[in-house]
């Protein structure tokens, strides 16, 4: 499916869909899915095993694999290049970034449970010294990441273990396949399950957004932000081979507050996920913001560029 | 904007001018001082890019030589100019107080 879910970001401006609404279709066949998931599967999902949840997204996986045949078409191509493979193995990798979008669309779905804590399978949490390295210092900790399917579960996982992170969102971010009804219908709604599912979220179009990314960071606290959110002003740097425009905010962030910044990966999806902290980024500190960001974008981009080429069926922006 | 700097006592209104001299360094903005609405500003600044509240926030308490507390650090603090006034000068208040006397009462952001 595409991605009418509000997408965790950096901080800036939205990444809206650049189509004015009249010219979009009234309903597209990526609104229908988007239906049957917000209303008849959504209330499946209150009572069926994950299993059956589960069977009912392989037996989907047609359609979706169908509706964004030209957007995988495309996303082979990037692949290839980025990831210094072959066509028929880039083919299959936007396939299947595309089928773990779907089940881990259908996993957000549980996590709606009361008791989706139980559900949640966290096969191991590597580098967790990392984080508590990282916590000790006392002046919160920017957890970063790219965009990847398992974020939510996996935050969700490690609140559950006394690690709460604030997450960022776009509460409009970029679907080419929607038409009206997803955009003024389906959208808000799925982010209203969203928040509902995990609320210890801000959007990025929320005035208070960096306020409140401070307050918590200033409180020693977790802020999960992806790096790789396309949107913002002012940076367009090559990021996986393509020019990238990226939000600067998050280099603000740390230049503003002198947070530690650990690289976390997450990956699988709620029968079975693994969570991954490395070592803190070393900062280069800089007074200026122009100074600050050309002597770390790098390394942060590096750090997530290589997180996606070592997984790139996990990785969600390929299709989008 | 006159009417409320009228309204504000004269440290206050010292604090406002500082706060409005911080306003437009931080944010880099091309304007005279007395050209515009702080509001406007800074709803446009939000829209713009939410960072820069935060990065006036922090030129404001490196201005002030003060920490806003946690509960406090919001846009509806950060946009009523009035509001802001009375909080930094409560806050210098409270800090000087801090450093002058024993052990003061202010707690850590």
């Amino acid at each position: 499916m595409g991605t009418p879910e509000a997408t965790p970001v950096a901080l800036a401006a939205s990444n809206t869909n650049s189509r004015p609404l009249a010219t979009l279709p009234l309903v597209t066949l990526n609104d229908l899915l988007w239906l049957l998931y917000v209303y008849p599967i959504r209330l499946l999902a209150t009572i069926l095993p994950r299993w059956s949840l589960y069977a009912l997204g392989k037996l989907s996986d047609p359609i979706i694999q169908f509706d964004a045949r030209r957007r995988k078409a495309r996303a082979a191509r990037w692949i290839a290049q980025a990831c210094r493979t072959t066509p028929a193995h880039a083919r299959r990798i936007a396939s299947e970034s595309l089928s773990n979008g779907m089940f881990r669309t259908l996993d957000g779905l549980l996590l709606l449970r009361p008791s989706s804590e139980k559900m949640l399978r966290c096969t191991a949490i590597d580098g967790i010294q990392h984080l508590e390295r990282a916590i000790a210092r006392g002046k919160g900790v920017i957890l970063l990441t790219g965009h990847f399917w398992a974020n939510r579960i996996a935050l969700r996982y490690l609140a559950s273990q006394g690690h709460a992170a604030l997450s960022v969102h776009n509460l409009r971010p970029r679907n080419k396949s929607e038409g009206r009804l997803g955009k003024l219908f389906l959208k808000p709604r799925v982010a209203q399950l969203q928040k509902r599912a995990n609320p210890d979220q801000v959007y990025v179009q929320d005035p208070d957004c960096s306020l409140r990314i401070m307050r918590r960071l200033r409180a020693g606290g977790l802020v999960a932000l992806q790096i790789d959110a396309r949107g913002g002003t002012s940076i367009e740097p090559v990021f996986l081979g393509v020019p990238w425009r990226i939000r600067s905010g998050i280099f603000e962030l740390v230049r503003l507050s002198d947070c530690a910044v650990v690289p976390m990966l997450c990956l699988g999806r709620s029968s079975g996920f693994r969570i991954r902290f490395d070592p803190m980024l070393e900062i280069d500190g800089a007074s200026s913001r122009e100074a600050f960001m050309s002597a770390n974008l790098p390394r942060f981009l590096a750090v997530v560029e290589k997180q996606i080429t070592e997984n790139p069926e996990e990785w969600r922006l390929w299709n989008n | 904007m006159e009417q409320l700097m009228k309204d504000a006592g004269s440290g206050s209104r010292d604090t406002m001018e500082r706060i409005r001299r911080v306003f437009i360094e931080s944010l880099n903005l091309n304007l005279r001082e007395e050209d515009f609405s702080y509001e406007t500003k800074l709803d446009e600044a939000v829209g713009l890019d939410s960072v820069a509240v935060l990065e006036f926030v922090t030129a404001l308490e490196k201005e002030f030589g003060i920490t806003f507390e946690s509960e406090r650090l919001t846009i509806v603090l950060v946009r009523d100019l009035k509001e802001l006034t009375d909080y930094v000068d409560e806050r210098t208040t409270r800090c000087r107080g801090a450093s002058a006397g024993p052990a003061g009462e202010d707690d850590p952001a």
